[in-house]
């Protein structure tokens, strides 16, 4: 019982750790890889000087995410003249709070003995084994899509509660887009469903363990492409991001929906749209890119197709399967920064046609291609 | 241990309930309305019935609700009939009130309350797949029967929709 209380308590702390860490990461990313394609040198200007002497520490411009949340913090908390200072005051944590717990059911590893890790461990937890997955649920998959629909409730909530005209515009474009692409994303990922199954994100991930052909990984991307594209779309969609970012869309709307937050509060919104980056990006390494698998390593050690194996410690197997996972992560994340900065603004007529008319209808269809082909091969 | 969620999230949600009930800010009834779909969820997990958790969330906070802030966001919320500290619905809700409070009392009297719950809590978690094929076995005939009402509704809507133009 003990032992149980200790190691959720320790993947409580490292998907907090992660989604935080990452998406501090990120802001870093958006900025430097941003200056890079533009030709730049990027955020260079915050540096720690080391004491008593004249060595400035700039360290690429990594401590940019360190001032960002000290002047957060330290800014006024300004609330304007709003009819409805509560629900003013909830909407951040209503928008924040759901894209934390999503990660709750993204499995980061495979499964872990901590008695085998160290000696030391083995007479606390015996031989005790846990997935490496902070909720493992069998309707994984549902619980994304339930916790990812509250959050456009706190973004409603911003607009609305704000009384501005701007702030209205903004939510009532975010939540008539997040409606919208999230039924194109409901059936990718349906799709997705039939092709391995089941629901349990953890089920998906042992799945594309195996090969394809004898030689290629059997991942999502390799066997539903077209639902990793759509996937891939609808969930930028949901980000609110560029080339979908309509409802925050600085030269229309000022900020959008959040345009009457400061400090902390606008600092929220900001941190939830980089925690939703690291979300997605777990999403398309566990659902299209394998999860923590790496090609031909098992619980064991690496068994490759000659026949060939190279045994492992199962420590050394649950540091790669954890370090494939945060690369696999941070590359994805890196992907989703070069399409923002790489794709011109939708205009909202563009933006409506484009989900309904576009990516819907291509949803479906790939939905009934994959359930025939399923009918087929069963 | 589960017992103690239960009934933690059972008062919770009746909390909600009340406040929906009380709160003449629509907004802030309907976030109230979304505090008790959420505990009712709590409840079903803690049950073990993680398919209708599940459920509850996605469709009643996930899309109803959705959709019912949305509305109430476009609404002018200053309009002057909810400052009225009470409305005539008063009335009819005291007396189902009432009514439901006493149709439970006399629940309480035929059937040990404790017992139910004891055994929903040592039952097996019910899993997706056995819903599924519960599901397509026995109740596929209800849930198209439903599709055909929502279909009677839409069709409502967009009728309604059409005769509000042409007037």
């Amino acid at each position: 019982m003990i032992q149980d209380l200790v190691v959720y308590l320790a993947y409580m702390g490292y998907a907090i750790g992660f989604m935080l860490g990452i998406a501090t990461l990120f802001t870093w990313v958006e900025r430097k890889q941003s200056a890079i394609m533009a030709d730049r040198i990027g955020a260079n200007r915050c540096y720690i000087r080391i004491p008593f002497t004249n060595v400035k520490l700039v360290a690429w411009g990594l401590f940019h995410g360190i001032a960002d949340g000290a002047k957060m913090l330290l800014k006024e908390n300004f609330t304007p003249l709003t009819y409805d200072r509560f629900c003013f005051n909830l909407a951040p944590f209503l928008a924040a709070a759901p894209v934390l717990l999503v990660f709750s059911v993204i499995p980061f590893g495979g499964t872990l003995t901590p008695g085998q890790l160290l000696p030391q461990l083995h007479d606390f937890f015996g031989d005790r084994s846990y997935a490496m997955q902070v909720a493992s649920l069998d309707a994984g998959i549902l619980v994304v899509l339930s916790f990812s629909g509250i959050g456009i409730l706190g973004t409603m909530l911003a607009g609305w509660s704000s009384n501005n005209k701007f702030s209205m515009l903004g939510a009532a474009r975010a939540a008539s887009q997040m409606i919208s692409y999230e039924v194109s994303m409901g059936l990718a990922l349906i799709s997705l469903v039939v092709t391995y199954g089941t629901l349990d994100l953890n089920t998906m991930v042992q799945w594309q363990s195996g090969l394809l052909f004898g030689a290629l990984p059997a991942w999502g991307i390799f066997t539903q492409p077209l639902a990793f594209i759509l996937f891939l779309t609808a969930a930028i969609a949901e980000n609110k991001r560029v080339p979908f970012d309509l409802p925050e869309c600085e030269s229309e709307l000022v900020a959008g929906y959040f345009t009457e937050y400061s400090a902390m509060k606008m600092g929220l919104f900001m941190l939830s749209e980089f925690i939703e980056i690291v979300v997605v990006s777990a999403l398309l390494v566990t659902m299209f890119l394998g999860g923590y698998n790496l090609p031909y390593l098992t619980d064991s050690g690496f068994i490759f197709p000659a026949g060939a194996t190279w045994a492992l410690p199962h420590l050394a197997v649950v540091l790669l399967q954890v370090g494939t996972f945060l690369v696999k992560v941070v590359l994805a994340g890196c992907f989703q920064i070069l399409i923002r900065w790489s794709l011109p603004r939708f205009r909202y007529d563009q933006l409506m046609n484009f989900g309904w008319k576009f990516l819907m209808p291509l949803a479906a269809l790939n939905l009934v291609v994959t359930a025939c082909v399923r009918w087929w091969t069963i | 241990m589960t017992g103690v969620f239960i009934s933690f999230f059972a008062l919770l949600a009746v909390a909600f309930a009340a406040m929906v009930m009380w709160l003449r800010q629509p907004m802030r009834a309907a976030l109230a309305l979304v505090g008790h779909m959420v505990s009712l969820a709590a409840i079903y997990a803690c049950l073990g019935a993680h398919v209708v958790a599940v459920f509850q969330v996605l469709i009643y906070v996930g899309a109803v609700m959705v959709f019912m802030v949305y509305t109430i966001m476009l609404l002018d919320d200053r309009d002057a009939s909810c400052q009225q500290p009470w409305s005539m619905l008063a009335i009819p809700a005291i007396l189902v009130a009432v009514l439901v409070a006493a149709a439970l009392w006399m629940l309480v009297g035929k059937q040990p309350a404790a017992a139910p719950v004891a055994g929903a809590v040592a039952g097996d978690i019910y899993t997706f797949s056995a819903f599924s094929l519960a599901f397509m076995k026995h109740y596929w005939f209800h849930f198209e029967l439903a599709t055909v009402l929502l279909l009677i509704g839409v069709i409502a809507a967009w009728t309604a929709i059409r005769e509000g133009r042409n007037g």
